[in-house]
């Protein structure tokens, strides 16, 4: 159950859950108005926390690492298509955003988007 | 010399299914831990499930050991019974791992990951008045060869006894797992390799145990062939009896498997194809037991796949059939999806038994869900009792046993016991 490369542009490894080692898909779109964070579950090749486990965490650990403004950016989670016969694997993108409270992002809110509205976001 | 520690080990209760048969088997989380203990610590081990805790026995430190999600919250108001006390509270196990945030707020300090070569350090903190609030060995597994035989000289027998018959003693040959199935946690739990012990040590701790029935609880013997192939090789001289989980689909190890005692494996079934039908005359033509195991509620299933199921498994002949509902346990592709889709509407941990919904499935109502799964269990048992099939499956270990020699004999002092409680007869009343 490989993820295809086409899902990503490099690996990143984060501290997941209980620092553990984690690694992710990650693409960055950089557009004039926003920054495009996509992340994508790698399953088998991710050796610690989901990254809907790992939610904000995560989305700060990329910020800092690559110097993105946490203001600016949309946030995007992927479950690959990783052509296993099970459904539960399908291709998914979710916009994810976070509620800032006492200085923390938390609350995460989950919207699924259509193969349009990835395209228009991603390529549009 | 150094002074003795007295640790009261806990393994608390949980509510069992209805309509379930209830088997209460020792466990093996709590003495395979007990296992990495120093010398100088004197244990004294409560498996809630068959006896009450005493809270007032003398003891330095309390250890609770936790498996099962069911099992937190009980796991939490044991910790505060004992704090009262002015006990030292320490939690560990799969469970405390997966609910580790709120854990900390019962406990003196958890321990997540694996406790080999690491309780002595642990226990010199607790000494110094230092103990850690986390230990934290996520991710960072100990050298496997560390694993030693379980401490099984701390069960109470007859706890682990119905009518006489001893209870299966539970045993494992690896750890970790290289599969990371939807609703399963162990990849987070126990990392995504597979880590077969050393065969020697396996040997050694397999032919130490008296019992001559076995659960093999790894989490898949599937994983390595020729691995698998040399277990069954070693086993076939010990001549136990064994039930396990999912072995490999291929002539050469099932016919090794049988050898060494195969009894019964668990068996997935999640569709109605040939394959499964194939795979279950396999293991039958190898003199090989089947319990399916079924899951309901994935997001695939109508309530006409669930009762196509249902109709398929009395077809093709399963010993015994094991019904769950998925739960969405933390740290799965299950919780994961379910949660970003806003569809787990119970967070309380002692609904998140496999038999208890959750969450909203795709195509049906909860409660049509709740329905579905009762509906299975009847449905499967309905000609013959679960306990009926248990028996079958039973009488044809026996014989096996008398013909090698290693049967023995039910206990006649506890035939009228079950898990340590009379027996109320109520046949000629």
């Amino acid at each position: 159950m490989r993820v295809p490369e086409k899902y990503y542009d490099e690996k990143f490894d984060f501290r997941g859950e209980w620092d553990m080692l984690s690694t992710c898909g990650l693409k960055i779109v950089k557009k004039a108005s926003k920054d495009i964070i996509v992340v994508t579950e790698l399953y088998q090749e991710n050796p610690g926390t989901s990254v809907t486990y790992a939610g904000s965490s995560l989305l700060l650990q990329i910020c800092e690492a690559k110097g993105l403004d946490l203001n600016r950016v949309i946030y995007v989670e992927c479950n690959p298509d990783t052509r296993s016969k099970l459904s539960f694997y399908n291709e998914e993108y979710f916009f994810v955003q976070f509620r800032e409270k006492d200085g923390k992002l938390t609350d995460p809110s989950y919207k699924q988007m259509t193969d349009q509205e990835i395209c228009d976001l991603i390529y549009g | 010399m150094r002074e003795t520690i007295k640790m009261k080990l806990i393994y608390p209760r949980w509510e069992k299914l209805r309509g379930q048969t209830t088997f209460n088997l020792p466990p093996h989380g709590p003495v395979v831990f007990a296992a990495s203990l120093p010398e100088h610590v004197d244990v004294s081990f409560t498996d809630e499930n068959v006896e009450s805790i005493d809270f007032d026995e003398e003891c330095d430190l309390v250890a609770i050991s936790m498996m099962l999600s069911t099992q937190v919250k009980r796991g939490w108001a044991i910790a505060s019974e004992f704090r009262k006390r002015g006990k030292k509270v320490i939690f560990g196990g799969i469970a405390t791992m997966l609910h580790a945030e709120d854990t900390i707020h019962y406990a003196d300090s958890v321990f997540l990951g694996e406790s080999e070569g690491r309780m002595e350090q642990v226990l010199k903190d607790w000494e110094k008045g230092e103990l850690k609030k986390v230990y934290n060995y996520m991710g960072k597994l100990p050298p496997i060869e560390l694993v030693g035989p379980a401490r099984r000289d701390l069960y109470k027998r007859e706890l682990y006894n119905h009518k006489g018959v001893q209870m299966v003693d539970l045993f494992h040959a690896s750890r970790g797992c290289r599969f990371s199935c939807y609703p399963c946690a162990v990849s987070y739990l126990g990392g995504r390799a597979f880590r077969p012990r050393p065969m020697d040590k396996v040997v050694e701790e397999l032919a130490s145990i008296e019992n001559n029935r076995l659960f093999i609880v790894d989490n898949s013997l599937a994983q390595n062939k020729e691995w698998e192939m040399q277990l069954f090789r070693e086993m076939i001289p010990l001549k136990k009896k064994w039930i396990s989980h999912t072995i490999e689909d291929d002539p050469k190890i099932l016919d090794l498997a049988a050898q060494s005692g195969a009894w019964y494996v668990y068996q997935a079934v999640y569709d109605t194809s040939d394959y499964i039908r194939e795979r279950i005359k396999r293991y039958h033509s190898y003199g090989i037991g089947v319990e399916g195991t079924i899951l309901l509620g994935l997001d695939n299933q109508t309530e006409d796949d669930i009762k196509r199921l249902i109709d398929f498994l009395l077809d093709i002949d399963l010993d015994l059939a094991e019904f769950t509902v998925l739960s969405p346990f933390p740290h799965t592709k299950a919780y994961d999806d379910l949660l970003r889709q806003g569809r787990i509407f119970d967070h309380d941990w002692d609904h998140y038994n496999a038999g208890q919904v959750v969450y909203q499935p795709a195509h049906m109502s909860p409660e049509k869900l709740q329905e579905l799964y009762d509906y299975a269990w009847s449905t499967f048992y309905k000609d013959e009792s679960q306990e009926e099939k248990m028996t079958r499956l039973f009488i044809k270990v026996m014989m096996r046993e008398m013909e090698d020699g290693t049967w023995v004999p039910r206990d006649r002092r506890l035939i009228n016991k079950s898990f340590g409680k009379d027996i109320v007869r109520t046949i000629g009343r």
